[in-house]
């Protein structure tokens, strides 16, 4: 029995008839809401969501459909401003990553909105509700990346690598025959250095980078 | 014969007839109600896109000049019953609540206007049926402080100011159901307005336009649409309003999302339709006594529509403003003034 029985009765007939009692509801979405337009304009690069009149000069011209099929700021923005959440979750929440901010989008925006930037944050704010259970590769990376240098100040490729297979959780692949001589190789013709040097005073950076990333 | 009739007080019958009686022609201006102004006064419109100015300021300053002029005879409360008699020299029946008279005039402009859509035949948007589904007009009055509500936006069914509200375009206009297939031209503006207007009033209140297309033609109605978005967070979705149900005492809206492609139902505390315009039927009347040709709509169609706009398909008849097709105010009255121009110099 489908959900929506509402009904529809005129002069005592009603007319929508019994075929909503055993019909599957077509809605797929219920409630708009105003909701995460409002969050996503607050954030940083998101002031100009609401300019967008979805004529789709940006999707049109954007660098990445040819390799990253589904990959659509037009659609992003229309998705958040109309509170389409879970297919922005379901559906997109991978995508909206892989913008390489070439700008070409925002160069060409009739209405002045800053594609790039908005796309950038609405991927904050899908970021800030949680809704990516396991870190992609690329994200485990670009994490331990950042910590290092936030840390130390500089890489160093040994306990970059290390990090990158331990926060994605295979160790154990590392340690495997292929991945060993690979490093082995690189170590002996002085490509990599089995410790890295120190920053002197990097501590005190550090700290600062870290008070201001809060 | 330096008499004109000029059947029609709205904006554009005002404005002819004021530029004819400065012309030093003498009016007679017949109106069947007993006010002058139109619709602009019957719905008692309150201000006018784009620039958001109020309606009184406009329409007040041409009532007063037709009111004032010596030239022009006011018959309110009055129609016409019969013509007889040809260019230069009609003979018209006028009727008021004291009997009927005879005229003479040199010529005829009818300017007897439009009628709002009267949605109740779209019963899948429950107006009349539904409270809280209103059209347009009646926000129109709602909002202005001389209105029923004193300016208040108010749910007719309890009273309380609607948290969330709906706006429909296109009804009974771009609809072969009604038989309406044109568009009504004023609908997209007139809605957009309303919603600034509810916004700047009721920042709270979330105001939501279900369209097909946006049509912004007019002088700053682009901008002023930009501006809904940007500045009042009018939710604009492409997508027209499908039927309209009641869901837990609610009502409930559904449309199709169609840019995403997704069908919505969307529950909202009032639902505001952006009816159309259809000819009048003092439109429709005045066509059957004067004898000139209609479209096939029941507007009144003109003697050619590049070459001679203000003529109707009878020499020394004229016909100006949105008795013609869907109008603004704007261009009603640029219509009134060119009637005015065109009679002038056929009675030289």
């Amino acid at each position: 029995m489908a959900e929506n029985t509402d009904k529809m009765v005129i002069d005592g007939v009603e007319l929508v008839g019994i075929w909503k009692e055993f019909m599957p509801s077509r809605i797929l979405y219920e409630d708009v809401t105003t909701e995460f337009l409002n969050e996503v304009k607050k954030l940083p690069g998101g002031e100009t969501i609401a300019k967008c009149y979805q004529c789709g000069t940006c999707t049109g011209g954007c660098t990445l459909p040819e390799f990253v099929d589904k990959f659509n700021p037009r659609g992003f923005i229309n998705l958040v401003r109309r509170g389409h959440y879970d297919l922005l979750v379901s559906d997109y929440k991978e995508l909206v990553w892989k913008c390489v901010s070439c700008n070409r989008c925002t160069h060409r925006c009739p209405k002045g909105v800053n594609t790039q930037e908005v796309v950038r944050a609405i991927a904050k704010f899908l970021e800030d509700r949680k809704v990516f259970g396991k870190l992609t590769n690329d994200e485990a990376f670009d994490e331990v990346f950042m910590d290092e240098v936030i840390n130390d100040g500089r890489i160093d490729e040994v306990k970059i690598v290390k990090d990158f297979y331990a926060k994605t959780g295979r160790l154990k692949e590392m340690m495997s025959g292929d991945q060993l001589s690979l490093g082995f190789k690189m170590f002996t013709s002085g490509r990599i250095k089995l410790f890295g040097g120190k920053i002197k005073d990097w501590k005190k950076v550090s700290q600062r980078l870290k008070e201001e990333l809060q | 014969m330096k008499t004109v009739l000029v059947i029609g007080g709205g904006v554009t019958g005002l404005k002819a007839s004021y530029e004819l009686a400065e012309m030093g022609y003498n009016v007679s201006l017949v109106e069947k109600e007993d006010y002058l102004g139109g619709q602009v006064a019957k719905h008692k419109y309150y201000k006018l896109a784009p620039d958001m100015r109020l309606a009184g300021e406009v329409i007040d300053p041409v009532i007063k000049s037709v009111e004032n002029n010596s030239n022009i005879k006011v018959h309110k409360h009055s129609t016409i019953t019969s013509l007889s008699g040809d260019a230069p020299e009609f003979k018209v029946k006028i009727k008021n609540s004291k009997g009927e008279s005879e005229e003479t005039f040199g010529a005829i402009v009818v300017a007897t206007g439009f009628e709002h859509f009267d949605p109740t035949v779209k019963q899948e948007y429950g107006y009349s049926r539904f409270k809280d589904v209103v059209t347009n007009a009646e926000i129109e009055e709602m909002l202005n402080p001389n209105g029923p509500t004193k300016g208040e936006l108010k749910r007719p069914s309890d009273g309380k100011t609607p948290k969330k509200v709906a706006i429909f375009q296109c009804v009974g206009s771009r609809d072969k159901q009604v038989g309406n297939p044109y568009c009504c031209r004023v609908g997209c503006v007139v809605s957009t307005k309303q919603a600034i207007e509810i916004k700047e009033k009721y920042p709270d209140t979330e105001v939501y336009v279900y369209y097909m297309d946006m049509r912004m033609f007019g002088r700053g109605w682009e901008e002023l649409y930009g501006k809904a978005m940007e500045e009042y967070e009018v939710i604009f979705t492409r997508g027209r309003g499908a039927e309209v149900t009641l869901k837990n005492q609610q009502l409930s809206l559904r449309a199709e999302e169609t840019i995403m492609d997704r069908p919505i139902q969307h529950s909202v505390d009032m639902i505001i339709l952006a009816a159309g315009q259809a000819p009048g039927e003092g439109t429709i009347e005045a066509a059957k006594i004067l004898g000139i040709k209609q479209n096939e709509y029941g507007y009144l169609a003109p003697k050619d529509d590049f070459l001679s706009p203000n003529e109707s398909s009878r020499k020394g008849i004229f016909i100006a403003g949105a008795d013609k097709g869907p109008l603004d105010i704007e261009n009603c009255i640029v219509e009134g003034a060119a009637v005015a121009a065109k009679v002038a110099s056929s009675l030289k």
